[in-house]
């Protein structure tokens, strides 16, 4: 089955997928934090048998996972992939996942919550991902008693995921209003009206390559529908200023030459560390919106960030690899690719 | 990103510094960044800032040995407020009338709208939509927003008109 972010999606050039993710909690138990290693395996083995059992449910097509039995280049891979957060691989005892094997869907167990279900998909498609999360939370809730409270709604270890439990966002790649140095005041904007801008990896963490997560912050007196629709026309007024600026970069010629520049290193270079390779990457993926590469597919493009980390040429490679390897393997994986 | 100390964990502390005019950056990840003593930078998390959204410094005071504690994970409010996590889904009903205020400045309502489990789920959750319909209409006419006024009547007598039970 090909990765689900191998696919282009609607208004790609701005938007390069989105994420929805429920947090669900099983009620009569404390949350992961203050559960023993049995009552973790307890918990993972309640919801994988209520997920494997399903007949709604392709299970076929599902891999349960032990965290503790992968090693830690493996589950940063996923981090890379963003299937999972990085602290569910960096403390992997106890924890477990189930993953479509499109990558597409993944659901792991005693994280912060005992359930935190995602669904990603490729372009700005909200309500495809929305639909998806709602359908296996149902399949859940079929088997699942799950802590709900009617005045608070889903109860979450932290009372900033209280209500529906939803974050829903979407990673967009803003290098034009990045240049014009229009990021900052765009995060202090819609953080005004409940949602946030955040960089590449979530909380916390930088944009790589201009890539920043716009998702909703108020998860408590609003619907999940309600909340999509904000965040879906915050976005699309968000991804206009992008193509607007795209579009007016003062001079054609330098951003042509920009672009040819970054894909000539990116072709030729011998040694590419991880940094270099999102910034060049980035002004690749703007060269391919804007037809100024037009034999390279932006599912190309989309597939190369996905996979380009450390920990993903690491795991390919079956073993630990010294930065300069590491550095060297990077750039000859994406001149084969490209 | 990785540590640049290191080179094995992913980096979480992100440190700019200017000596001579010369800007540097690290990159350092939790534990290089601990052997480094720059331990000072990492504790500003949302525990910090939930504690001190008890303004009284309530998260500061130590646990008194009658404080109530929650009877499904032993937790008292003030352990509660200082790390701003819940231990368990029954510490919300049990502390419920000291956690609201905060809730409310966090999310700036205290009523869930949203999905509700089970086999009653969906009409109950149809009916909580209406009846957000109805409060976001009566501020609408309010305000004399009569346009978005006309919208939402029209969507509420959609709702209201797809189940005859309701009304």
């Amino acid at each position: 089955m090909s990765k689900w972010y191998i696919n282009a999606g609607p208004d790609n050039d701005v938007a390069i997928s989105v994420r929805i993710r429920l947090a669900r909690n099983i009620a009569g138990f404390p949350f992961p934090i203050r559960l023993d290693i049995a009552q973790k395996r307890r918990i993972n083995e309640l919801v994988r048998d209520a997920v494997i059992n399903d007949k709604d449910m392709n299970t076929d097509n599902y891999r349960y996972i032990e965290m503790d039995q992968l090693t830690t280049a493996e589950a940063y891979a996923m981090v890379e992939r963003h299937i999972i957060s990085p602290d569910f691989a960096e403390n992997r005892e106890g924890r477990a996942l189930l993953l479509l094997n499109d990558e597409s869907v993944s659901i792991m167990l005693n994280e912060e919550d005992h359930i935190r279900l995602q669904v990603m998909t490729p372009g700005l498609s909200l309500h495809e991902a929305y639909e998806m999360a709602d359908k296996i939370d149902g399949i859940l809730d079929k088997k699942i008693q799950c802590a709900f409270d009617e005045k608070l709604g889903y109860l979450t270890q932290c009372p900033t995921n209280l209500g529906t439990g939803m974050r829903a966002s979407i990673m967009l790649h803003l290098p034009a209003l990045e240049a014009c140095g229009a990021v900052n005041q765009l995060s202090t904007t819609v953080s005004k009206i409940g949602l946030t801008l955040r960089g590449t990896f979530g909380e916390g963490s930088q944009a790589k390559g201009a890539m920043y997560q716009l998702s909703n912050q108020v998860t408590l007196g609003i619907s999940e529908q309600a909340a999509i629709e904000n965040l879906k026309s915050i976005t699309e007024q968000v991804m206009e200023k992008e193509r607007n600026a795209r579009q007016s970069f003062l001079l054609r010629e330098v951003l042509e030459d920009k672009v040819w520049r970054a894909y000539g290193v990116l072709k030729n270079a011998r040694l590419l560390s991880g940094e270099e390779f999102m910034d060049l990457i980035s002004a690749v993926r703007l060269g391919v919106c804007l037809s100024i590469l037009n034999h390279i597919k932006l599912e190309t493009v989309n597939e190369l960030i996905a996979t380009a980390g450390a920990a993903n040429l690491q795991t390919r490679a079956g073993e630990t690899l010294e930065p300069t390897v590491r550095d060297r393997q990077r750039a000859e994986y994406i001149r084969e690719k490209l | 990103m990785l540590c640049k100390n290191c080179g094995k964990n992913i980096a979480t502390t992100h440190i700019k510094h200017t000596i001579g005019g010369k800007t540097e950056e690290l990159h350092l990840c939790a534990n290089c960044a601990a052997e480094l003593g720059i331990t000072a930078f990492q504790s500003f998390d949302i525990s910090d800032l939930w504690g001190s959204l008890f303004g009284d410094n309530t998260a500061k005071v130590q646990a008194r040995t009658n404080e109530a504690r929650c009877e499904g994970c032993n937790l008292t409010f003030s352990e509660i407020a200082k790390s701003g996590k819940a231990g368990c889904p029954q510490c919300y009903a049990r502390f419920y009338d000291k956690l609201l205020p905060s809730l409310q400045r966090i999310h700036g309502k205290s009523q869930h709208v949203g999905k509700i489990p089970g086999p009653a789920g969906e009409k109950a959750m149809k009916a909580n939509h209406i009846k957000s319909l109805k409060e976001e209409l009566a501020a609408a006419v309010k305000d004399q927003n009569f346009e978005r006024a006309a919208e939402l009547r029209d969507e509420i007598n959609t709702l209201e008109k797809g189940d005859p039970s309701n009304e």
